[in-house]
């Protein structure tokens, strides 16, 4: 199996890349960040006895994709899973930010997605299954005031893979929708899990968990996963109310957590 | 002068060891992960010891990179002002973590910096420690007990648990200093483990949440302030003839498990040697004696 993982030095992607080698997978990890690259490789292949092979790839450039993909090409890699990790959240309100910070979020967290996605299923394994995966988040389920453009990003993202499940199912491609609530990846996210209080904790989902159960969903049937009873819970409630409701709801608390919490330090965060 | 490198200095257990060091007239090269927190230090070690020789640096040591760059730094140090010789490596940097998270390397946080790190940075002072006759001194805990190590997953990427990964590093702590102990003691390097029983720091509030942190503000009401411990640190680096036994509560011999046994040691050597990309000497060899 040969499996790409993009935003492989960040904490899901690399808990990701964990879990894949532990399946024995041989992996293609790409980043911006190509010394996070060299050290997760070098983690993963003490660990396991698998292949890892690195690139460095601002994904959100053509030129470096074209790049990424005629290196792949001059390897003759042929490939079986597409997980996409990589994306960015900047925090805040609208006007508090640059309008370039809010533009990227979409250049990372969808056409760069759409780049990489459509390049990989053209080099997909002749006549075998395909698994690829979508990192949307709980976030893609509401309108949410404060990280208005991030929302709608995964929004996109999610209804891309309900979509392309349709449309590639006798391609035998299967598609999964990742849409994790918080994930304790980084110092920040822990500072800002524990900023939320109770509920920042309750919808915090365990990372290794996650990760084994997000391989499993998409080897098994694709779909969307939501991780976490108290999140799948939310989720069904809040689907039963308008939509201006509970995007006022979000936007109190978010606005309480706030308070504690300075949101700049979360800028360009990987999910 | 004697020379120590002390980790996990700007706070806590590893700060009163600072101290207890630098008034038995040590030079104290601390190793903290934050620069305004490690100047606080150094300013309450001068507060306790006026003409203490002691300086920080500061590193991540749960990236093994940091832990490279560190003793690099170290050794030169170690080589301008003491013939390359150190006479202490405490390894007392230690977290725990409500969730699984992992390092660069993606290495589960408390395995990384509680085990690894001190295993690393050991190894690269190791010629140091040679030329001094040196000690290694981990600090464990009293919650290794009644625990095995999980071989098939040391890094918990199945079934997490805080306080069981916490428990695995700090019998990791032991069985470290015991392979250390049966390589090289023939060289004159001695290992130790101090317990410092439960004390009041703020371990279980950094970079941890819910429940972890509440049960640790109800816990560490119970402790022993830091310094109540710092005097076996001393006990441990000064007394001669080297102390014979392995884990030290309060300056006495103390019982660990059973599961601290030659066969374990070895095992996590191997496998803390592939997982830092490192080879342990069978013999610690001085570059003097190298160039013979
Ligand atoms: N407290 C207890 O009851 C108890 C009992 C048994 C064993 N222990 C052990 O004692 C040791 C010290 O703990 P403590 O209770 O004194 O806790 P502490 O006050 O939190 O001290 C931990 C030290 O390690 C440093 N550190 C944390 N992460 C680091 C990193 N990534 N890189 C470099 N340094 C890092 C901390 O720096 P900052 O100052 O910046 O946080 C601090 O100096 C640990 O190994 C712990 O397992 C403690």
């Amino acid at each position: 199996m040969n499996v790409m993982i993009t935003g492989a030095s960040g904490g899901l992607g690399r808990a990701l890349a964990n879990e894949c080698g532990r399946r024995g997978y041989n992996l293609f990890l790409t980043d911006i960040d190509a010394r996070g690259l060299k050290s997760i490789q070098r983690g993963v292949e003490r660990q396991f006895n698998v292949t890892v092979t690195t690139a460095a790839c601002d994904l959100t450039s053509d030129e470096s994709v074209d790049e990424l993909v005629r290196s792949i090409d001059s390897l003759g890699i042929r490939f079986d899973m597409l997980l996409n990790v990589a994306g960015v959240d900047y925090e805040g309100g609208f006007l508090e930010r640059s309008g370039r910070d809010i533009v990227r979020i979409i250049s990372l967290n969808n056409e760069a997605t759409l780049r990489i996605t459509h390049a990989l299923l053209n080099r997909r394994r002749e006549g075998l299954p395909f698994y690829l995966l979508f990192t949307s988040s709980l976030a893609s389920m509401y309108p949410m005031p404060l990280k208005a453009t991030y929302a709608a990003s995964k929004r996109f993202l999610l209804d891309l893979a309900v979509a392309l499940r349709e449309e590639l199912r006798d391609k035998r491609v299967n598609v999964l929708a990742l849409c994790p609530g918080g994930l304790a990846t980084t110092r920040e996210a822990m500072r800002g899990i524990a900023a939320q209080g109770f509920w920042g904790s309750a919808t915090t989902n365990p990372l290794e968990v996650v990760s084994r159960k997000t391989i499993d969903r998409l080897e098994a049937r694709g779909g969307i996963y939501i991780p976490g009873a108290l999140n799948r819970v939310l989720t069904f409630f809040g689907k039963l109310l308008p939509r201006r409701w509970v995007a006022a709801a979000i936007y109190r608390r978010w606005q309480k957590a706030q308070e504690h919490w300075k949101p700049a330090e979360l800028s360009a965060e990987k999910l | 002068m004697k020379y120590a490198v002390i980790t996990g200095a700007s706070s806590g257990i590893g700060l009163a060891a600072s101290v207890e060091l630098a008034q038995k007239g040590y030079a104290v090269i601390g190793v903290g992960r934050d620069e305004a927190r490690c100047e606080q230090a150094a300013l309450q070690i001068r507060a306790a010891a006026p003409d203490a020789n002691i300086r920080f640096l500061c590193a991540d040591l749960m990236q093994q990179r940091e832990v490279a760059r560190v003793a690099h730094e170290i050794t030169e140090i170690l080589l301008q002002e003491h013939e390359g010789k150190l006479d202490a490596l405490i390894n007392n940097a230690g977290c725990v973590r409500s969730w699984y998270t992992t390092t660069e390397e993606g290495y589960e946080q408390q395995f990384a910096l509680n085990h690894l790190a001190g295993f690393l940075l050991t190894w690269f002072l190791l010629s140091q420690l040679g030329r001094a006759g040196g000690r290694v001194l981990m600090t464990g805990s009293e919650s290794h007990k009644q625990f095995r190590m999980r071989w098939h997953d040391v890094m918990f990427s199945r079934g997490y648990n805080p306080l069981a990964a916490y428990k695995q590093s700090k019998l990791s702590n032991i069985l470290f200093a015991r392979g250390l102990n049966d390589r090289y003691q023939k060289d004159g390097v001695r290992a130790y483990v101090v317990d410092p029983g439960l004390v009041c720091t703020e371990i279980g509030c950094k970079n941890t949440g819910g429940l972890v942190n509440w049960i640790w503000n109800m816990r560490k009401k119970h402790g022993a302030q830091p310094e109540v411990p710092a005097g076996t640190y001393g006990y441990l680096c000064e007394t001669e003839p080297a102390p014979e036994e392995l884990y030290y509560y309060r300056c006495k011999p103390n019982r660990y498990s059973k599961q601290v046994t030659r066969e374990n040691a070895d095992r996590l050597f191997a496998l803390s040697e592939r997982l830092c990309g490192v080879e342990y000497p069978s013999a610690i060899v001085t570059e003097k004696e190298k160039t013979i």
